[in-house]
């Protein structure tokens, strides 16, 4: 064992941490790595050895749709998490009353109650006997158009699940901002606004970068809510991966669209890591 | 101040006053869109209609009597508890020792390991159900207690490992120092100093590994089974092939144990904020 480099580093230390990481770091590699790498596997060789579901995937047109409309949605979804979520977020992490703890719980709850649950209550709301048509009715305006099993219901369902991510990314950062910054440009003269875009938005930048990441990368491969309110003329990468699977049992090329998946994914992450270290991704 | 303060009330400055409060108006707005769809379920529970219905056409407790009386469903929960603890133990005990190998210590391949620590939330959640299911059918645990345990809380390790290593970064080492020179041996001075001092990283560690493998559904939708089905795969099934109304209710039920949790971890704050 290679001994000292640096201070403090000695062959003890070493082996105390390696005793101490062991386990978690083996039931990742163990239990985590070697499944992924089976998917992998399975994406190269079944039913037949050779890179014919790759190609497939790059020829096929409704392929690149599926794809393109992929980015697409999630693009969407996270510029709409950003701009609602950031006055929220500003709002909190400014202030210290109880709205400040009220909007607290508000996002507490719906981080932690579960993706299915509030995909259901969506599911509700753009029902055809649901909420929007009893308001339809109610005025008069007779049957609204269809928004369930619509590419618009699995945007929105999905911005509405990811939000809290998006607005505790936010919090997270703006929460170190000091507020004596905003005063004194205040006190020098500045109007709010002209505080806010020239000592706060440039300070909370960290916080949009990382809850747009993390937003995004979720977004790709989201599964839940586009399967249960969106539609396959409209499909993601994970509905079109739960269809290989469920109606024709195609395992190796569902493997080949999940390791492209994990491919962007990576790549995605792999910029950030560059750029900003990973573990400051989740705060 | 005084100044700023009369010129924000005079007229020539309504913009100003306007830029004041349009950030309140919007999370607000923001607020209610996060809160509104999930409040939606609560008077769906009581709903005495067959199918998705709102507003509810009557309301009754039928189908709570449905839920506490249905055998599939009570499974489903135990199913879900089971796991969820199981989960949060193992989650508890590899990345315990893992926090404070990364936080107290220098070693040799540091940097490479931590990126490892970090793979689990990494990969898209479809991406790691399939790759369990192939795995665990290998392995003949596809179904099982054990597989789902075992797969939940590999997804769970990085971010409880995340939150007890920040608990440990705080973590003023002049305490152990001073127990130790009062004659206090190692162990004694682990279990009586630090773990104490760590006790609020690790219990929020322990309830984000349990909540996690509560709510995970992707995953539990392709290795769980029948046998071992939990709420968020029963939920999505029911959703998908029969829109039982019971899924108002356990949604209900959730919900309003997520509310619960969250204001008592509110209440804790505030007085661990009060003793500080």
């Amino acid at each position: 064992m290679q001994a000292v480099r640096g201070r403090g580093l000695t062959s003890r230390d070493t082996m105390t941490a390696w005793l101490l990481v062991a386990p978690a770091v083996l039931s990742i590699i163990a239990l985590f790595i070697v499944p992924i790498g089976y998917v992998l596997l399975l994406s190269v060789t079944d039913p037949t050895v050779g890179l014919e579901h790759y190609r497939r995937l790059f020829t096929v047109p409704l392929y690149a749709n599926v794809m393109i409309n992929t980015f697409k949605t999630s693009l969407i979804v996270t510029i709409a998490c950003l701009l609602i979520g950031y006055p929220l977020a500003f709002v909190m992490a400014r202030r210290n009353d109880a709205i400040a703890v009220i909007f607290l719980v508000a996002v507490g709850m719906s981080f932690w109650t579960g993706f299915v649950v509030r995909t259901y209550a969506w599911l509700v709301i753009l029902g055809n006997k649901g909420p929007v048509s009893a308001v339809y009715a109610l005025a008069g305006w007779g049957k609204p158009p269809q928004l369930l099993f619509t590419s618009f219901a699995s945007t929105l369902g999905m911005t509405h699940v990811l939000l809290p991510y998006m607005v505790l990314a936010l919090y997270g950062v703006m929460r170190k901002i000091d507020p004596s910054y905003m005063r004194a440009a205040e006190g020098l003269g500045a109007r709010p606004f002209r505080a806010f875009r020239h000592v706060f938005l440039p300070l909370s930048l960290p916080g949009v970068v990382n809850g747009c990441v993390l937003v995004f990368t979720m977004c790709l491969g989201f599964y839940i809510t586009p399967i249960l309110l969106g539609t396959p003329k409209d499909m993601m990468i994970s509905q079109l991966i739960s269809q290989q699977i469920e109606d024709l049992l195609a395992w190796g090329f569902a493997s080949s669209i999940a390791v492209v998946l994990l491919a962007c994914t990576l790549v995605l992450l792999g910029i950030y890591n560059r750029f900003a270290g990973l573990d400051r991704l989740w705060g | 101040m005084v100044r700023k303060n009369g010129r924000r009330l005079s007229g020539r400055n309504m913009p100003a006053a306007m830029a004041r409060h349009l950030p309140l108006l919007l999370a607000w707005l923001a607020a209610i869109f996060l809160v509104a769809p999930i409040a939606i379920i609560v008077p769906m529970s009581f709903s005495k209609a067959i199918s998705f219905e709102f507003p509810p056409p009557g309301y009754w407790t039928g189908y709570y009597a449905q839920y506490f009386t249905s055998d599939s469903w009570l499974e489903a929960t135990a199913n879900s508890f089971v796991i969820a603890f199981g989960s949060m133990v193992f989650t508890l005990l590899v990345a315990l020792p893992a926090a404070f190998g990364f936080v107290r210590y220098r070693f040799q391949g540091k940097s490479t390991l931590n990126l490892v620590m970090m793979v689990p939330i990494i990969v898209p959640a479809v991406v790691s159900a399939l790759g369990y299911y192939g795995f665990l059918s290998l392995m003949r645990l596809v179904g099982t207690h054990a597989g789902m345990i075992i797969a939940h809380s590999v997804l769970s390790i990085p971010v409880a490992f995340l939150v007890i290593a920040a608990a440990l970064k705080g973590f003023d080492r002049n305490l152990e120092r001073a127990a130790m020179s009062a004659g206090a041996g190692p162990l004694r001075t682990f279990f009586w100093v630090t773990l104490p001092v760590l006790r609020p990283g690790i219990l929020v560690g322990a309830l984000f590994a349990f909540l996690h493998s509560f709510n995970e559904a992707v995953v539990a939708i392709f290795i769980a089974g029948r046998a071992a089905s939990t709420l968020p795969k029963k939920m999505f099934e029911s959703i998908r092939l029969e829109s039982d109304p019971v899924i108002a209710v356990v949604s209900t039920l959730l919900t309003g144990s997520v509310l619960l949790g969250v204001l008592i971890s509110l209440l804790f704050r505030q007085r661990s904020a009060n003793a500080a």
